[in-house]
């Protein structure tokens, strides 16, 4: 397995997931930004599992290095690479805020996705799994750069599913909704729409057995987006969204 | 959204409930940032102690620090964040052979909840505390420096950490031996008590027990003042177990958990619908004597097998009153104090009575010494001070001792017994109140 941004706990909980449930790796690709912190889920994984695994440095701020990609080989990709970055409020006018959101969760990242989405596409076999986000599905005043960034990524994993399907390799878009994670520590968010990393991890491995094409984790999820997609322009304007 | 890190929080008694501010990091820095940025910081696990012991002004939780480390397979020594729980130890180690060498009455509470309280179990007249068997672990200290700290490093921090209730630092990993186990069941053997003296001999009889522990009806009075179920256990054999066991005595099958869906209406637990849980559990069992072979979770955890139980004492809430009191007048002191409750008749769904072997003496901010304990679970009401007002009175009488992890209430003079712990940087509610001499 392929894991970027493995320190992401959905991540680190969806692997978890996936070896508990019997699935075979024989190792596990550990792209990251933070040696220290893989490092601590490389030996966890060690002791709970007997798993190796392989730290890879990679900064998607920077020029990518991609010789030390080349021996990678795997079936499975899972992507939770992604960077929330100051709201609107703060960071609008910030161009280094905003270009980092757009660099970590769509323009750096997409290229390094369709590397490995080629070495998938020359062996006719294989999934990957991309966290995408709500916010993708509509612009709203409080993190329209963000969700910029994922509505391309939505729509980039939503192409590229149609463009590989032919090829036999799979690709699944997931939009977590609000998640009990470092990313929204701190923010009061409403405990019946927020999933922990190990409920979106069973779901997520759930969905990837079943090659869904696009899922929410919690199901309350599809209703909301359903209708906020569904607001007139003219009324979503004027909404403190 | 600006994140503000303020939340209600409670412990597993859901009383009391504050509003403060908790964060939680995995990364060494910003742990130390956080330490260097705050005053009053208590370091908090799982939240499964009772009362007010891992609240304060600034909450640290290690939920985030929840990674093994290491596991040297041979020698069962295992290390890992002090965020991980119990029960995740025990989900690898049992299929391997290995067993905690002491557990509380619940697997969820994390190793560094473990180490703070010093935990005991049913095994502490046979093996001791929790400490018995940490080699070593890591402290972040109020500089934010990390410190090792082992029987020959660091001792002085060592020994005032073990039972420190959080207030030498920010217990960031924990290094302790496992116990070898060749099945994951039980051999044990209840025995129904009529009363208080019975139950003292039975304990007094089990001692080459390896476990041992008593479920007490406290609503019984006169002739059947103590009324009781005892316990004892062994690690079983393979070659001791029923048939259908024997093939895969270190695997357990997944079973259900139910969970109690919502807080229960206050009114849903008194004296009567105590007294026939009571009265059923106790005539469950038929026969005096009944052995038998029950899996470890069941054994050790039976309450565990119920997510969220604690719901059932209602929204206000509920404490649990663990005391101790001195061997040579245990019996005594428990037939005040059981009377006491009977009088009261604030009942108590579980009380587990205990008997412990010698202290530790390096150990000195542990909890247990050489004596019968007594754990209660009371309602929150407004009858409650008085009646933990004078079982406080009966315990002081016979020098005895509250258990700081579930203390929420009991007078100063119980539960002031900590030793150079103290530091400005690390301070809980329950610290503050046991100084102060406040109650809630």
């Amino acid at each position: 397995m392929i894991v970027l941004g493995s320190t992401s706990e959905v991540a680190q909980a969806f692997v978890e997931k996936a070896l508990q449930e019997g699935e075979k790796f024989e190792k596990i690709y550990l792209l990251t930004s933070s040696r220290e912190a893989s490092e601590r889920f490389a030996k966890h994984i060690d002791v709970k599992f007997f798993q190796q695994s392989e730290i890879i440095e990679i900064d998607l701020t920077k020029e990518i290095n991609y010789t030390k990609l080349e021996q990678i080989s795997s079936n499975l990709l899972f992507c939770a690479t992604g960077f929330l970055g100051e709201g609107s409020e703060e960071g609008l006018y910030d161009d280094k805020n905003t270009a980092r959101i757009i660099e970590i969760n769509y323009s750096k990242l997409v290229p390094l996705i369709n590397f490995f989405a080629q070495k998938f596409e020359s062996k006719r076999s294989g999934t990957i799994i991309g966290l995408s986000s709500v916010a993708g599905d509509r612009g709203r005043q409080s993190n329209f750069i963000y969700g910029s960034a994922k509505a391309a990524f939505t729509a980039y994993l939503s192409g590229l599913r149609n463009y590989l399907f032919e090829k036999k390799v799979h690709v699944m878009t997931v939009k977590p909704g609000f998640m009990d994670t470092k990313m929204t520590e701190g923010l009061p968010l409403n405990p019946a729409l927020t999933a922990t990393p190990k409920q979106a991890a069973d779901c997520i491995y759930k969905a990837f057995k079943k090659q869904k094409n696009s899922i929410y984790v919690l199901p309350i999820w599809s209703v909301i987006m359903l209708i906020i997609r569904n607001i007139p322009e003219f009324i979503f304007k004027k909404l403190k969204l | 959204m600006k994140p503000n890190f303020v939340k209600k929080v409670t412990n597993w008694g859901n009383f009391p409930v504050v509003e403060k501010e908790m964060r939680s990091e995995d990364q060494y820095s910003k742990i130390k940032d956080f330490v260097l940025n705050h005053n009053e910081i208590i370091a908090r696990g799982n939240g499964r102690c009772y009362g007010d012991s891992s609240l304060a002004e600034s909450i640290f939780s290690t939920k985030k620090l929840n990674k093994f480390i290491s596991f040297d397979r041979l020698n069962g020594i295992i290390e890992c964040e002090s965020g991980v729980l119990l029960s995740d130890v025990l989900e690898i180690s049992v299929p391997q052979g290995y067993f905690l060498y002491v557990t509380p009455g619940t697997k969820f509470i994390s190793v560094g909840g473990a180490l703070a309280s010093d935990v005991h179990g049913k095994n502490h007249h046979a093996e001791g505390c929790f400490s018995e068997y940490v080699i070593d672990f890591k402290l972040m200290n109020e500089k934010g420096e990390i410190i090792t700290c082992s029987r020959e490093e660091n001792s002085d921090k060592f020994w005032a950490t073990i039972g420190g209730m959080g207030l030498t630092g920010i217990i960031l990993s924990v290094k302790f031996k496992l116990k070898n186990i060749e099945s994951a069941y039980i051999r044990q053997e209840s025995i129904k008590a009529e009363n208080l003296d019975e139950i003292f001999r039975l304990f007094e009889e089990s001692e080459s027990w390896t476990y041992t522990v008593a479920w007490i009806d406290c609503l019984q009075k006169g002739k059947d003042l103590g009324r009781s179920i005892m316990m004892r256990g062994e690690h079983a054999f393979p070659h001791e177990l029923p048939e259908k066991l024997k093939n895969n005595p270190l695997r357990l099958k997944k079973k259900f958990s139910p969970t109690v869906p919502f807080y229960f209406p206050g009114f849903a637990l008194n004296s009567l619908t105590v007294k026939i849980f009571n009265y059923l559990y106790y005539k469950k069992q038929a026969k005096k004597e009944v052995k038998n072979f029950t899996d470890y979770d069941t054994f050790f955890y039976p309450l565990d097998f119920v997510n969220d139980w604690n719901k059932i004492y209602g929204k206000k809430g509920f404490i649990q009153y663990q005391m101790m009191i001195p061997k040579d007048k245990g019996r005594e002191g428990m037939q005040r104090i059981l009377e006491t409750i009977a009088n009261s008749g604030s009942g108590s769904f579980l009380a587990v009575l205990k008997l412990y072997g010698k202290e530790n003496p390096e150990a000195y901010n542990s909890f247990p010494f050489e004596g019968y304990s007594l754990a209660l679970d009371f309602k929150v009401d407004k009858n409650l001070k008085k009646l933990i007002g004078q079982l406080d009175s009966i315990v002081e009488e016979y020098n005895g001792k509250i258990y700081l992890t579930k203390d929420s209430m009991s007078r100063s003079s119980l539960t002031n017994y900590l030793k150079n712990v103290e530091n400005p940087k690390f301070i809980s509610l329950q610290h503050k109140r046991i100084l102060n001499n406040n109650t809630i």
